[in-house]
């Protein structure tokens, strides 16, 4: 816990460089030889030239599934993020036939799910690009059957589309039994020629079941699905050529936003390609480039340091206007532009206390009540313990904040830049609380509480406090458990970044969030 | 009044202008708003350019003194000058009767002959064709500019080669007459430029060398010639003013020779009663000698403000024509909109041209668009100073000859002087290759996206711009769809980047015409550095193409269109039209048998005829030609189903 930021990034960089590789030299190898396109590769030509693209959670998987130390199925085996495509932001969830062939281990389809919740809470276009076997059948009891699992992934599909949110699939490789209803879910659908199957069962599953025998093209390619079966709606050359198409259909979309079905469409502002709730203004680097932050933030999360260091290197003009900047000190709010979007910040600067908590309450109200969306910049030990504070009640100021929190109906975009333990993960908006995105620096830590207190704790209730054999062992789970990249690896965020980049993946967060209009605020009881 | 259009008409109310003449143009309706209408003071509708009624009335009614014919339509036409003489309007040129000698190339060798110039040996037509020898040039007597000329190597080929003189020729000249002569293999283009008055002094202006000829079209025109000695010079000019003394010559005219560079012989060929397309190398080295002014004074009665003695040669120019034609792609007209122009500039250069950006050129009229001259205190560096104005010359949207021009005035032939008349006709120029032009369509293309480039000026704009950023590693390369997918990494000013693989350094990328944000439609004048190499160009970026033209050639990439249906596909077997135009002759019927080669039907555009024939053997399964009617480019015309195809 005592690297240096700069090293800890070199880390981050060289795991995003490996999973960004995919599968196996010898699958690439493979893949490339049938004519088909990386799945990187695919999405850099899916989006406009040159297009930045927030990639949703790469390192998805990390070390599950195989041996320690080991991550056979690389980003999940599916690459997911946000990129503009035709001039306008949508969702891309595209499989890597390189991994596993595709399949979907029950991580693939969290990150699948995850990137479709995305997409709904901010209103964006999906384009699935599908080369997949379909459900990983050894885990089907882990990928099949339950609320979050396979079948959500239609249920999703349809209720965008009955949203308005267009649904595009491309069928670049095989779409195997489930699988087959992405395509067949979705609005409108290209399939590559000799290349693109789709089919309920495969021609080993006909066999067994009618003994009819018949090869994958016949069942299911391009042609048949183009011309006969009508499955699909345009039949493309190859793997360009259908990325061209679908850049096509997406070019087709009504040029608004807000695509809810008769609901009012958002103003356009005047010499602006896009919408916003909100008004946006012109682009203002900060005045510190944001490569300082390396020099300014402690390697080790226990060292303190004053966050609005962090908070100069990240908003327009290095200008932020601070809320109650005398009161409750180690929270700290204020107002701010990123990227030209207008931001309240919320900040942890020490251990929450009542007064912290009141004002961070307030505070996330005004923004609420303005329409403004909220940045959360997590780095937290939790609230306040001890009967001085307990008697006078932190619970429920603490309970305020959350309530503030989980009923804000503005975009939420949290940054855990440090700790994230106990209940201060919930007041500072963690993943319960429904941020439209959260990140993660790779010197964070996450846990319910710090791994030396939970050994102490479960050393004292087991009646020998001093026992380090018990404590040992539990200290090293909360090590383990409390990386980022473990967190990363289960979905408990969207990536793992890197400081430097805090601003831009928070630009691109609110750039989408801007998509979908703000309900009225409205909260439950705040007990007094 | 200017009887003329184009770049010739502009020239003569420069000239006009200057002197405090007032000026009038005659337009079709086609050219109503082009540039020499508004150059003049008045402007006269007409039908056509070549209806001598209708261009003498607008004389009449504009109230002019004096007709300028310019060069091609009426301004060798001896109707034209006497209906103009009889309406009482002064033409600038030779009397009708000098025309109507001279016009016609038996009674000009005649009187050529008469004065003692010396003319190529000619035969008779109805003499026996295989007493003739060969080669021999067919050519028609009212003719000029190559038009209705043959070159026939055996008596065979003589009978075939008269027919389509002849139907050029009437169709040209409104008279099929021919003459048959000797042809010259190895011959270089000599001329000489005279100037005579009506007080009976005729002056020559020195010999231009117009050797570089293509299908005895002109090419390039230089003047002094570059093989003419001081001896020569003296006999072949001596011989031109003979000439015009004995027909008495008033105004600017030009005596054309054929020289054999095998024995240093020369014969007369013509005399062109007018003023010539690359008059401008004999105003540069002598001086700035107005021959437009020295016509009009002339004409007016003066006489010619200069005496032999007081004319000499000040250095060496060089003219290049600028034509509409896909020079590496069969010479095929082109017509279409100039989107933009940028015509050369500086020490030395001069333009003579009517083409504007935005302007339509149509198949309707010559397709030369303008001249580039250059003039220089020697040869060589004209030439250069030439080469370099080609290189700054750039149209986009239509095809120019000029990297034709360009690889001409570059080639160690033309260097050396060792071009003769037929050397075009035997040499094929090596067309430039696209890979440096795509190099700079693809950067172009990658950063007028990208952040870096227009009214942001670099600036950071939206967290989804197209810098091509990716979490935590490299940027994403942007690949440009181009006639294949190019890669392009960094493209940023002055920071070094990679296209296609090879290193390269943007130097320079401005703005010729600015694009508006969204469709990234926009001209740029690209410098990057290739191969430590400055490669500069001009880039316009289209929704589905990009065009470069880099060293005067356009090279026009074409994006992938992902809508097109593939359609019934047009096999190999489709005969289209190469060019808009009219269809001649349908030679075949559906069903008919055709060999590889054979002769389906001709068309006919820019007064050439072209002839449509069969892609292989086959059957003719489809006949969509009708002679005679308006057919547009690429229309399909015949349909060839092979034999083996069946």
């Amino acid at each position: 816990m005592t690297q240096d930021l700069r090293s800890l990034v070199e880390d981050l960089r060289e795991r995003l460089a490996v999973a960004r590789l995919g599968g196996s030299a010898a699958a690439r190898e493979k893949h490339t030889a049938r004519g088909k396109m990386l799945v990187r590769d695919r999405v850099d030509r899916l989006l406009d030239p040159g297009s930045a693209f927030l990639e949703l959670s790469p390192l998805a998987a990390t070390g599950m599934y195989g041996a320690p130390g080991e991550t056979p199925v690389p980003s999940a085996g599916i690459v997911t993020g946000i990129g503009r495509i035709s001039g306008r932001e949508c969702v891309v969830v595209a499989n890597d036939a390189t991994v596993k062939g595709g399949t979907y281990y029950p991580v693939t389809v969290k990150k699948h799910l995850r990137a479709q919740q995305v997409a709904a809470d901010n209103h964006l276009p999906c384009v699935y690009l599908v080369d997949s076997g379909g459900a990983f059948l050894p885990l089907q009891d882990e990928v099949f059957p339950d609320r979050e699992h396979f079948g959500r992934i239609f249920f999703n599909q349809a209720n965008l589309s009955a949203r308005g949110i267009p649904q595009v699939a491309s069928v670049m490789g095989s779409c195997t039994a489930g699988g087959a209803y992405v395509p067949a879910m979705s609005d409108e659908t290209v399939i590559v020629k000799e290349q693109g199957t789709i089919f309920l069962g495969g021609p080993p599953l006909v066999k067994a079941a009618t003994g009819e025998v018949v090869t994958a093209e016949e069942l299911g390619g391009g042609d048949v699905h183009a011309r006969t079966s009508g499955v699909v709606d345009h039949l493309a050359e190859d793997d360009a050529h259908a990325l061209a198409i679908v850049r096509s259909i997406v070019s087709t979309f009504p040029a608004s936003a807000g695509f809810e079905t008769g609901a009012a469409r958002l103003p356009r502002p005047a010499g602006s390609g896009q919408a916003a709730p909100w008004e946006v203004r012109e682009v203002e680097e900060p005045l510190e480039d944001p490569e300082t932050l390396y020099d300014v933030v402690p390697a080790d999360t226990r060292t303190p340091y004053d966050v609005r260091e962090v908070i100069r290197r990240v908003v327009d003009g290095s200008r932020f206007q601070e809320f109650k900047k005398l009161y409750g000190e180690t929270l700290v709010t204020g107002f701010a532009h990123i990227w030209g979007h207008p931001v309240g910040i919320v900040a942890n600067n020490g251990i929450l206390f009542s007064e912290s908590a009141l004002k961070g309450a307030h505070f996330i109200e005004l923004c609420n009540q303005r329409g403004i969306p909220l940045v959360f910049l997590q780095n937290i030990s939790g609230f306040m313990v001890g009967r001085e504070y307990e008697n006078k009640g932190i619970a429920r100021d603490g309970a305020k904040l959350v309530t503030a929190v989980a009923c804000s109906v503005v975009p939420k975009l949290t940054v855990v830049i440090g700790g994230s333990f106990g209940a201060g993960n919930y007041g500072m908006c963690g993943r319960a609380y429904d941020p439209r995105f959260l990140w993660m620096w790779p010197n964070a830590r996450i846990s319910v509480m710090g791994g030396e207190q939970a050994a102490s704790v479960l050393a004292t209730v087991a009646g020998r406090p001093e026992d380090e054999e018990l404590k040992a062992p539990i200290r090293e789970q909360y090590e383990t458990q409390g990386s980022p990249y473990y967190a990363t690896a289960r979905l408990w965020d969207d990536g793992v970044i890197d400081p430097a980049d805090t601003r831009r993946v928070l630009g691109m967060g609110l750039a989408a969030a801007a998509h979908a209009p703000i309900p009225s605020p409205s909260y439950g009881i705040f007990r007094m | 009044m200017v009887a003329n259009r184009g770049e010739i008409a502009l020239r003569v109310f420069r000239t006009a202008a200057r002197l405090g003449i007032r000026t009038v143009a005659i337009h079709t309706d086609l050219d109503a708003t082009a540039p020499h209408v508004r150059a003049a003071d008045d402007a006269v509708r007409v039908g056509s350019y070549l209806d001598v009624d209708e261009v003498v009335a607008a004389a009449v009614r504009a109230g002019a003194d004096a007709v300028h014919p310019g060069y091609g339509f009426l301004s060798e036409r001896a109707a034209f000058a006497s209906a103009l003489e009889a309406a009482g309007v002064t033409l600038v040129g030779p009397s009708p009767a000098v025309m109507e000698q001279m016009g016609r190339k038996d009674l000009a060798r005649e009187i050529a002959t008469a004065a003692g110039v010396p003319v190529v040996p000619s035969y008779a037509l109805d003499d026996d064709p295989e007493s003739f020898a060969y080669p021999v040039l067919v050519k028609a007597a009212a003719g000029g500019g190559g038009k209705g000329m043959r070159v026939v190597r055996s008596a065979a080929e003589l009978p075939e080669a008269r027919a389509a003189a002849a139907r050029e020729a009437a169709s040209a000249f409104g008279d099929d007459t021919l003459l048959v002569e000797k042809y010259v293999e190895r011959g270089r283009h000599l001329e000489v430029q005279v100037m005579g008055d009506s007080h009976g002094n005729v002056v020559h202006l020195f010999e231009r060398d117009c050797s570089t000829q293509r299908r005895h079209q002109k090419v390039l025109e230089e003047a002094p010639g570059p093989t003419v000695d001081a001896g020569l010079r003296h006999r072949m000019t001596a011989a031109a003013v003979a000439l015009g003394k004995q027909v008495g010559y008033v105004g600017a005219g030009t005596v054309e020779f054929l020289l054999d560079a095998d024995t240093g012989e020369f014969y007369f060929l013509e005399m062109n009663t007018r003023l010539q397309v690359e008059h401008p190398v004999t105003e540069a080295i002598t001086g700035g000698f107005d021959l437009v002014e020295e016509q009009l004074r002339v004409a007016a009665g003066e006489q010619v403000s200069l005496s032999q003695g007081e004319l000499g040669i000040v250095g060496h120019a060089i003219e290049a024509r600028v034509y509409a034609e896909d020079a590496f792609g069969g010479f095929l007209p082109q017509a279409g909109r100039a989107d933009l122009v940028r015509w050369p500039s500086g020490p030395g250069i001069r333009v003579d041209h009517a083409l504007e950006s935005g302007q339509v050129v149509s198949t309707s009229y010559d397709p030369m668009l303008g001249k580039v001259i250059a003039h220089g205190p020697d040869r060589e560096s004209a030439r250069l100073a030439l080469l370099r104005a080609l290189e700054d010359t750039a149209v986009t949207g239509l095809t120019t000859n000029t990297g034709f021009l360009r690889a001409l005035v570059a080639s160690d032939e033309f260097r050396d002087a060792t071009i003769d008349t037929a050397w075009l006709d035997r040499h094929e120029l090596a067309p430039p290759s696209a890979d440096e032009a795509r190099l700079l369509a693809a950067w172009a293309s990658a950063y007028a996206a990208s952040p870096a480039a227009g009214a942001t000026g670099g600036r950071a704009t939206h967290p989804f711009q197209a810098d091509g950023w990716r979490l935590a590693g490299p940027p994403a390369p942007v690949v440009v769809e181009l006639d294949r997918p190019v890669s392009v990494e960094h493209a940023r000013l002055g920071v070094p980047g990679t296209v296609d693989g090879v290193p390269v350094t943007a130097v320079a990328a401005d703005e010729l015409r600015p694009g508006h944000e969204v469709v990234l439609e926009v001209v740029l004048e690209v410098v990057l550095e290739v191969d430590g190499r400055r490669r500069s160009g001009v880039v316009d970026l289209r929704a589905h193409t990009v065009e470069v033209v880099l060293e005067g050639q356009r090279h026009v990439f074409t994006r992938p269109d992902v809508t097109a249906d593939a359609g019934p596909a047009a096999g190999d077997g489709t005969v289209v039209a190469p060019m808009p135009g009219t269809v001649l002759d349908v030679r075949v019927a559906e069903g008919q048998e055709v060999a590889a080669g054979e002769l389906l039907g001709a068309m006919e555009a820019m007064k050439m005829e072209f002839a449509l024939t069969a892609p292989y053997d086959g059957v003719v399964t489809a006949v969509d030609a009708v002679a005679g009617r308006q057919v547009a480019l690429g229309a399909r015309l015949f349909e060839v189903t092979g034999t083996d195809q069946a």
